[in-house]
Parts: C-alpha cells; sequence; structure tokens
C-alpha cells in the first residue's frame, strides 16, 4: 500500500482521539448543546436541521449498505412512506406527533420486510434495481392514491411536534433538539447493534454470504431484519423532515433523494458511523457554501461517487480501526467460563 | 464510545469551518452581484450610491428541470434593475439583483427563505418561487419575518391569503380557467370539452378548476367529455389522445407547460386535424413556438401580457429584452419584469425600505407596467384584463 | 382503438429495445448494469440535434457524427470510471454506483451546456400514413421499426460472424481464458461500450425525431424502461432485448388506455419486479452460475 503514510497519521490522530476521550466528548457536548444559542442565524440552524435529517437518513441506509451490503437505490421510498403516513395522521386525523411517527415506523417496517423477501432470489445488482423500482413505484402510489394522500397537491401544514403541550419549532430550537435526541438515540442503537450477534452476523453476510451460510447463519431472515431496521430508521427520519419542512410532495422524494442518501454512506465510510455524520455535514453544506457552484451540485454527487469508487472505495473516514477489537461483556464471560471449565 | 471520539473533534471542526463559511459565502456572494450590476451602471452614472444598494433577491429554478423560467425571472428583473440604475438608482442608491437557486423544490425553497430572511436588513423584497406548492412552503417564512414577496407565477387560490406580505403578480387560477372555457366555449363555439392536464400540483388544481366551471355550464349544453392526466417527462400522450378523440372532444383545454402544450398539439393534430387547443398564460412563451412548429398554429390562450402590443413601453421593453438575451420574453418573464419595478416604485414612493410601509404602500399602488395596469386587492392579488392570443402561421396574434 | 394503441405500443416498443440492446452489450460482457446508458442516449439525442439545428451539418451527416461521438463517450466512460475498476478488482457493486455517479454527470453536464428546456428535433419521415385495418400507421413509425431491425441485423452479424464478434462472445464467457488465448479483454470491452453508444444515439435520434422532442432528461426514465425490457427479454441477449422492448412498450399503452395515463410508468417497473423474483434470466436468458 502506497498509502500507509496517510494511515499511519489517521491511525495516530486515532489513537490521540482515544487517548483523550473523555475530554473531546465533553467539548463536544457542550458544542452541540450550545450551538443554536452560539450561532443565531435561523439560515444556519435550518441548514443543520436538515443535515440531522440527513444524518438519520444515512445510518438508516448504512445499516443496510454499509454493514449489511445490500444497496438500495430506492430509500426514498421508505423515507416518503414514514413522512406521508406520519403527515397524513397528523393533519388528517390530529393524532400527535410521536403516535403519527410511530405509525409511520411500523408502515415502513412492514413494507420493509416485504422488500426483504426479494433477496431470497436476487442478489447483488438486480437487488439494487428492485429497490429502485420500488422508489419508483411509491412515487406513483403517493400521486396517483389522491383520496387518501392528495397526490400532486401534496400534504401541507404540517404540525411541528408538541411535548406536554410545549411546540417544537426551529426558532425555540424545539426541533435541533428532537433531531439531535435522535441522532444520538439512532446512533446508539446502531453502535449497540453492531456489538451484538446480530451485528456481527451482518458482517459476515456482507463479506461472504456463503460462507456465513455454511457457518449456519440463516442469511435470509439477517437480510430481511436488516431491510425493516433500515426501513424503520429512515422512515423516523422521514417523519422529523416532514415536519421540519412543513410540506411534502410525491416529488420530494424522488431518486435525487435516494442518490443522495446513497452519496453519504458512500462518502463518509460505509460501515461506520463518523462516515455518516461527515458524509452528510459534507454533502449537505457543500451546495449552500457556494451557492455559485449550484449547477456543479449534481456533476460533483456524481463525481463523488465516481472518486471514491476509484480511489477510496471505503470512504473518507472507511478505515479499519487499528484499536484492539474488544470483545462485549458477554461474549468476555463467556469465554472466561469456557476456560475455566 | 471512546473509539468515536475522533470522528467527534472532526465533527467540531467542520461545524465551525461551515458556520464560518457560511458568513463569508453570503458576504462573497453579495460582493460577486456588486461587481456584476457594477459595471454595467458605472458608466451611466456616478452620483448614484452604490455602496448601499437596495437588493432584491430573486428565488426561482435557476437549475435543473424549470431553469428556464427562474432564468427568465432573473434576467427580466437584471433589466428592470438596469433601468433604475440608469435613471439614477431607486432612492439614489443602486438596484441590485441577488439570485438563489431553489430547484424548484419545497425543501430548498425553506432553506433559501430562511437564508433571505436571515439577510433581510439587506434585501428589501424577495422576487419569485415558481411554482405555487414552493410558493406556498416559502411564504410563512417571509411573513413571520415580515419579507414583501411577489411571486410572478404563483396562481394557486390560497396562496396570497397566506399572509399581508405576499403579493402575487399573476391571476388566480380561478379567473384564468374562466378565460380559457370562455375563449373555448364562446369564441370558438365549442361544446364538447376536453381536458388534458400535467400531473403536478399546478395541473391537479387547474384541471379542478375547470371541471368546476364546465360543470356549471351544462344547462348552455357545454359538456365535459374526457379527463386525462399525464406524467411529467414522458413523451407519448399518443394514448391519452387517443382516448379524448374517441370521446368526441372539439376542444381540449391543455393544462401543462409550453412542454406538454407543443407535444400535445403535434399528436392529436395527427390524429384530429380540426382540433382546438386551448391553453394557458404560462405557455405564452417564443419555446412554444420553436418546440411545437407548425402543430401550434391555432393554439389560444388568455394572457395578461402581449408581446406584439402596440404600446410604446412593451414594445421598448420587448426589445430591450430581445437584445439582451436573444428571444422575446414570456409571459412569466414580465410578470417578474413588473413585480420587481413596482417593488421599486413602493420603494421610492416610501423613501425607506423598511417592509412594512412599503407592504402599505403596495397595496395602494397604480401601477402601468408591460403586463398592464396593476392594482393588489386587500390579499394580494391582482386583477387584470385578459388579451385572447391565439397562433397564426408561427407567431402570436390577438384573437378576433 | 385497441388496434392503434398497439400500432403506438410497437412503434414506443420498438425504441425501447434499440436502448435495450445497449444493457444487453454491456451486461453480456461485463455482468454489469450499465446505469449511464440512458444518458447517454440523451447525449446521442442531444449532439445529433446541435450537428442537426445549430451547425446544419445535414441529416445523415449529423446522425452519423452523433453516433461516433457517442460511441466514444462510451469508450471514455469505460476507460476512465470501470476500466480502472476493473485493474483493481472491485466488487461489482462499485461499478454500479460509478455508473450511477456517471448518469448524474453526463446528464448535468449536457443541462449546463445546452439547457434544460425542451426543444424542437426535426422528423425525418414525415407524417403521412397508412391506414391498416383500421388503425393508422405512420411513415415514421414504419421506419423506426425497419432501421432498429437493420440494427439489429448488423450487431447479430457484428456479434456472429467477425472475428471481434468471436472474441466478444469468447470474453462473455470467460474474461480470464479469452486473455489467455491473446484477446486484448480490454479492448474487446472498449469496442462494446462502443457498440452500445452508436445503438445508444440511433435510438435517441429515432425517439426524439418521433416526438420531436429533445431535453438532457429524456434518458431517465426512458433508460429505466428499457432497462425493464432488457430484464424481461433475458439480460445479455439480442433478441430478448427486442421482444422485452415491444412487450414493454405495448403493456405501456394498454395500461394507459385500460387503468389511465397516470399508470403507464409504474407499469414497466411492476413487470420488472415480477420478472426479476420469478424468472430472473428473463424470457430468452441463459441460466446464471453463481461461481463460488
Amino acid at each position: 500500500m502506497d498509502k500507509t503514510g496517510k494511515k499511519w497519521k489517521l491511525s495516530s490522530f486515532e489513537s490521540f482521539a482515544w487517548r483523550n476521550a473523555k475530554l473531546l466528548w465533553i467539548i463536544l457536548t457542550v458544542f452541540l448543546l450550545m450551538l443554536p444559542f452560539v450561532f443565531r442565524n435561523p439560515y444556519f440552524l435550518t441548514v443543520v436541521a436538515k443535515i440531522g435529517c440527513y444524518i438519520i437518513l444515512g445510518l438508516g441506509l448504512n445499516l443496510l449498505t454499509g454493514y449489511t451490503g445490500l444497496v438500495s437505490l430506492g430509500h426514498a421510498g421508505f423515507v416518503a412512506i414514514g413522512a406521508y403516513t406520519a403527515s397524513l395522521l397528523s393533519v388528517k386525523a390530529g393524532c400527535p406527533f410521536f403516535p403519527s411517527m410511530l405509525a409511520g415506523m411500523l408502515a415502513a417496517a412492514l413494507i420493509g420486510a416485504l422488500m426483504g423477501l426479494p433477496t431470497l432470489r436476487v442478489t447483488g445488482t438486480y437487488l439494487s434495481i428492485i429497490t429502485l423500482g420500488f422508489g419508483e413505484i411509491v412515487k406513483m402510489v403517493l400521486m396517483n392514491w389522491q383520496s387518501v394522500t392528495n397526490g400532486t397537491l401534496g400534504v401541507k401544514n404540517i404540525p411541528k411536534p408538541q411535548i406536554f403541550g410545549w411546540k417544537l419549532t426551529t426558532a425555540n430550537h424545539g426541533m435541533y433538539f428532537l433531531i439531535l435526541f435522535m441522532i444520538v438515540l439512532i446512533s446508539l442503537f446502531c453502535r449497540s447493534l453492531m456489538r451484538s450477534k446480530t451485528g456481527r452476523a451482518l458482517r459476515a453476510i456482507r463479506e461472504d454470504e456463503m460462507a456465513s451460510t455454511m457457518m449456519g447463519i440463516p442469511v435470509t431472515a439477517y437480510k430481511i431484519l436488516a431491510f425493516v431496521l433500515s426501513a424503520v430508521i429512515c422512515a423516523l427520519g422521514g417523519a422529523l423532515y416532514a415536519s421540519l419542512i412543513g410540506y411534502i410532495d410525491p416529488n420530494t422524494f424522488n431518486f435525487d433523494v435516494s442518490t443522495l442518501i446513497l452519496s453519504i454512506v458512500i462518502l463518509g465510510g460505509m460501515g461506520t458511523l463518523r462516515g455518516i455524520y461527515v458524509g452528510a455535514i459534507v454533502l449537505i453544506a457543500f451546495p449552500e457554501l457556494s451557492r455559485s457552484l449550484m449547477k456543479y451540485r449534481f456533476v460533483l454527487y456524481g463525481a463523488i461517487l465516481v472518486l471514491m469508487m476509484r480511489f477510496r472505495p471505503s470512504g473518507i473516514l472507511g478505515w479499519r480501526s487499528s484499536l484492539p477489537y474488544r470483545l462485549s461483556g458477554n461474549v468476555k464471560k463467556k469465554l472466561r467460563k469456557e476456560a475455566d471449565a | 464510545m471512546k473509539r468515536n471520539a475522533m470522528a467527534v473533534s472532526m465533527l467540531l471542526l467542520a461545524a465551525m469551518l461551515f458556520n464560518a463559511a457560511c458568513s463569508a459565502g453570503s458576504g462573497a456572494g453579495t460582493t460577486a452581484a456588486k461587481n456584476e450590476s457594477g459595471s454595467q451602471s458605472a458608466a451611466e452614472n456616478s452620483g448614484m450610491d452604490s455602496a448601499h444598494p437596495i437588493k432584491v433577491a430573486v428565488a426561482a429554478p435557476m437549475t435543473g428541470d424549470n431553469s428556464e423560467y427562474g432564468i427568465g425571472f432573473a434576467n427580466a428583473a437584471k433589466l428592470m434593475a438596469k433601468k433604475w440604475n440608469e435613471n439614477g438608482g431607486c432612492l439614489g442608491r443602486e438596484v441590485q439583483i441577488v439570485e438563489y437557486d431553489d430547484k424548484n423544490s419545497s425543501e430548498e425553497a425553506t432553506t433559501i427563505a430562511q437564508k433571505i430572511v436571515s439577510e433581510k436588513d439587506e434585501i428589501a423584497g424577495v422576487i419569485g418561487h415558481f411554482s405555487s406548492g414552493v410558493c406556498m412552503t416559502a411564504a410563512p417564512i417571509y411573513e413571520e419575518n415580515h419579507v414583501i414577496e411577489i411571486s410572478p407565477s404563483a396562481s394557486h387560490p390560497d396562496y396570497s391569503s397566506i399572509g399581508d406580505y405576499i403579493f402575487r403578480n399573476n391571476t388566480v387560477i380561478s379567473k384564468e380557467g374562466g378565460a380559457s372555457v370562455d375563449i373555448a366555449v364562446n369564441d370558438l363555439g365549442k361544446k364538447k370539452i376536453g381536458i388534458i392536464s400535467i400531473m403536478t400540483d399546478w395541473g391537479t388544481n387547474t384541471s379542478g378548476i375547470i371541471k368546476g366551471i364546465l360543470e356549471g355550464m351544462k344547462d348552455k349544453g357545454v359538456e365535459l367529455v374526457a379527463h386525462e392526466e399525464v406524467m411529467e417527462g414522458s413523451d407519448d400522450y399518443s394514448a391519452a389522445i387517443a382516448k379524448l378523440n374517441d370521446a368526441g372532444a372539439e376542444a381540449v383545454i391543455c393544462c401543462g407547460m409550453y412542454n406538454l402544450v407543443a407535444p400535445v398539439a403535434k399528436q392529436y393534430k395527427r390524429v384530429n386535424p380540426d382540433i382546438a387547443i386551448i391553453a394557458f398564460s404560462n405557455a405564452y412563451s417564443t419555446q412554444l413556438l420553436e418546440l411545437g412548429g407548425d402543430a401550434v398554429n391555432g393554439v389560444c390562450f388568455p394572457v395578461i401580457f402581449f408581446a406584439d402590443s402596440e404600446e410604446q413601453s412593451i414594445k421598448d421593453y420587448v426589445d430591450a429584452y430581445t437584445k439582451a438575451y436573444g428571444a422575446a420574453p414570456s409571459a412569466l418573464s414580465s410578470q417578474a419584469y413588473d413585480s420587481v419595478g413596482m417593488l421599486l416604485t413602493a420603494i421610492q414612493n416610501v423613501g425607506d425600505t423598511d417592509s412594512e410601509k412599503v407592504k402599505d404602500e403596495l397595496y395602494k399602488l397604480d401601477y402601468h407596467g408591460v403586463t398592464g395596469d396593476t392594482r393588489f386587492d386587500k390579499t394580494g392579488d391582482v386583477d387584470k384584463a385578459f388579451v385572447k392570443v391565439t397562433i397564426k402561421d408561427g407567431k402570436f396574434v390577438k384573437m378576433d | 382503438m385497441l388496434l392503434q394503441q398497439i400500432f403506438n405500443g410497437l412503434a414506443l416498443g420498438m425504441g425501447y429495445a434499440l436502448i435495450a440492446v445497449g444493457y444487453s452489450l454491456v451486461f453480456g460482457i461485463l455482468r454489469l448494469v450499465n446505469f449511464s446508458h440512458g444518458s447517454v442516449y440523451a447525449f446521442g439525442a442531444e449532439i445529433a440535434m446541435v450537428f442537426i439545428v445549430s451547425m446544419r451539418l445535414g441529416i445523415i451527416p449529423g446522425i452519423l457524427l452523433s453516433m461516433l461521438f457517442t460511441g466514444i463517450l462510451g469508450i471514455l466512460i469505460d476507460k476512465a470510471a470501470l476500466e480502472p475498476l476493473r485493474k483493481k478488482g472491485s466488487p461489482p457493486i462499485a461499478s454500479l454506483i460509478t455508473t450511477i455517479g456517471i448518469s448524474n454527470i453526463v446528464t448535468n453536464l449536457l443541462i449546463i451546456f445546452l439547457g434544460s428546456e425542451k426543444r424542437n428535433f426535426p422528423n425525418f419521415f414525415g407524417h403521412s400514413g397508412i391506414h391498416l385495418l383500421g388503425g393508422t400507421v405512420s411513415m415514421t413509425q414504419i421506419m423506426m421499426c425497419v432501421i432498429s431491425v437493420i440494427l439489429m441485423l448488423i450487431l447479430v452479424f457484428i456479434v456472429f460472424r467477425t472475428k471481434i464478434g468471436l472474441a466478444m462472445r469468447a470474453s462473455q464467457q470467460n474474461a480470464k481464458a479469452a486473455r489467455m488465448m491473446g484477446i486484448d479483454v480490454n479492448f474487446v470491452i472498449r469496442f462494446t461500450f462502443f457498440l452500445a453508444g452508436v445503438s445508444a444515439a440511433l435510438a435517441g435520434v429515432l425517439i426524439a425525431g418521433y416526438y420531436e422532442i429533445v431535453y438532457p432528461n429524456m434518458g431517465f426514465m426512458a433508460g429505466l424502461k428499457a432497462f425493464s425490457a432488457a430484464v424481461l427479454g433475458g439480460i445479455g441477449s439480442l433478441p430478448g432485448a427486442i421482444l422485452g422492448g415491444l412487450i414493454i412498450g405495448n403493456a405501456e399503452s394498454m395500461a394507459v388506455m385500460f387503468l389511465g395515463s397516470t399508470y403507464r410508468d409504474s407499469v414497466a417497473f411492476i413487470i420488472l419486479i415480477l420478472v426479476l423474483i420469478l424468472r430472473p434470466n428473463g424470457l430468452f436468458g441463459r441460466k446464471g452460475i453463481t461461481k463460488v
């Protein structure tokens, strides 16, 4: 490898971060909590909230693409299902935000399980194509099922979430903290999932499906599980997003959104959490920084996909950790028991 | 937990950089705009204050599928700014146009609205947002922050009632729909009407309104024979046309932009050369002639701007526009042109850019522009006389 | 009415078939779904428009030049983005993502340089029609079918009767063995991309001429539907591409007639998903062997 120099630097940075972990965590926590009070610019905060939503969507797709190795080109479909179910329930039925969000997640889980079924027969590129078709079909359904979804008119005036009568808006930073809270929650979930038996099984499937089957891993069940979890997280992101923007229509969730989510996952580093944060920040913030470069935006997204695949398929931050792998408490206990026996 | 700590520090760094660049970026953007318009006008005047310009934001799709409309808005706005600057500016200050690209997406529009609102000390008002849906997403943000928004194109009935600061220089679709039906029924004498509409919020809404109007004319023997909805981005309308033709439509009201009207006209005339096609003012554009060729001859629509008018001010405007941008202005671009004019006139009359006073002045203003006499009613709508236009030998002419 | 719809569906389907051929050629040899193909098709139509209308080179030279340039674009795509991936032995999904990226780049560069608006494209064959069994078939529809069939025959000839075709088939069956036999596999792949580009340009010109309309985004939907056609016919098979195209074209026409225009786009995707789940090898596809 000719990149050893760089690798060494990165890993030394990693061990530096590891040594000073506590300090960094404190700085980050303070920074994130203070952020809306320090930078009061509403535009800045809107962009930050948008980045937050895309981090959630990225985390969702990451479960499927990063950890399990199934590439989805239609994740906008799951986002749409979450966003529409939640928004329609709160607009038409007057249901509060959080139950509506849960309903959206449930709907996405069902559809996600359904979408996972083709993995029984179809793999690799073909599966990606099916997901693409799925994304387009969701869009068509949203357009044509006018009595329920309002068709192309979209859903307007989506209410903001409320907690004990306190309305969470962008102005009072409620949305910011809600999204931040969700990101932390989902990140913790992903992290503990990946350290669990399930997580190891998913990674095994990504590395070698055949070998995983040989090891007795129920590959199909785990793939469907990955689809469901991924769909649920994206639906949650979609519900938040709809409430943040206040208006959705079928074209909000087109193929470009699916590509964008995929680009986020790939740019930062598939199968890592840090990669998703950085990917979302870079890809969402970049077009805002240079509105004059706006028309080259999609060219740039394309170039990112091409160049990353060519030079750094693991993503900017996708290196393998050089820190020793730490076994979870359960496994250690088990090993100790076996050693004792 | 610790393993991700390094990502944490990167995140910190990135966020700080981003915020720094955000403020720097907005500064850079305005200087660029200043240079551009500054160089245009520097020669003509010396006494104008270009250090404290009056900025007008144009927010519309500059890239993507509908970019031709946004670019048209921006071009027209720049032309109006140039006209003011040549005459010493507004309140003696230079007028600058700042472009914002919303890609015609509601999502982008909210971000852009926030950006404009956060710079509202400098920006006197917003011309734009193109489609009604996008306008209606952005409008509450402008209203909340007391920024004036004048949309040259929004036609949804609910748009202007969002707030006091929300105006439009476009007729409400229910009035324009009435004018279109009037052409079909009274001018062309057709009884069996078909509708073909594009599946966008505008198309769905417009076709619904037309249906309602036709319903009310049943006693006059007018009949809606068929309604076909078509998807954006498919160019084959032959199947929908076959259904309309089978239903015996004598006239078809085509709810879509030029890029629907032209192919529908072409494909319909292959099936039935005698079909009468009626469209809306947003199809009034030279692109319709270019794309439609011979097939669009005979297409009729009501407009509030007519480029071949005899009036001198309109002639001057069309000449200037054609000279600057190589094609005659469309109806929507001209509405954007007048919108900028009205905003600047109101500011001039008030003598201040304070948005509350300017807003009050706008409600009182009587503006004679290229799109006719304009006066906002109390919701911020305009009511203008329609000119009925048809296409003859590849040219727009008034209907007799 | 029904018959007329079938005629329209056939003409539409011929167009899809021409695009589908490009997917099949590349898939056959690389096992890669070339996502950039739709944008290459749009590129072919747009550049033909530049040659014919803006530069006034005449129709035939314009089309030929557009085919040449689009073929070269195909080679460029392979050379710049895909060949390095093959050399590195990247997983197939990396190539798929790369082609999505390329599709974004090509389409948006077209928008930047030529504008996103729909423009008029000259119709070559006129509108005079022949009445047949109560329906009307226009000259353009007939010529579309004729030219498509001729192109198909040429492609079949190249693949089955020439030396390079032999090399293509050899690389298709076993790239490693072909390389050992002295075949320059990378050259063969580049040639395949060239052929795919040429047929895409011809498809672009014919379809743009049929609807008399051209714009940079025309490749997205058409590309996806043509891909469905290729999968339905059995991806990698030339006759399959034609049959698949015709079926998809007619299914769309029927959907519009019986369900309404708004359902036309979903039909292709529903067929695609059903075929992939029920019969992943399509109608004419050979059974794929998973290598362990």
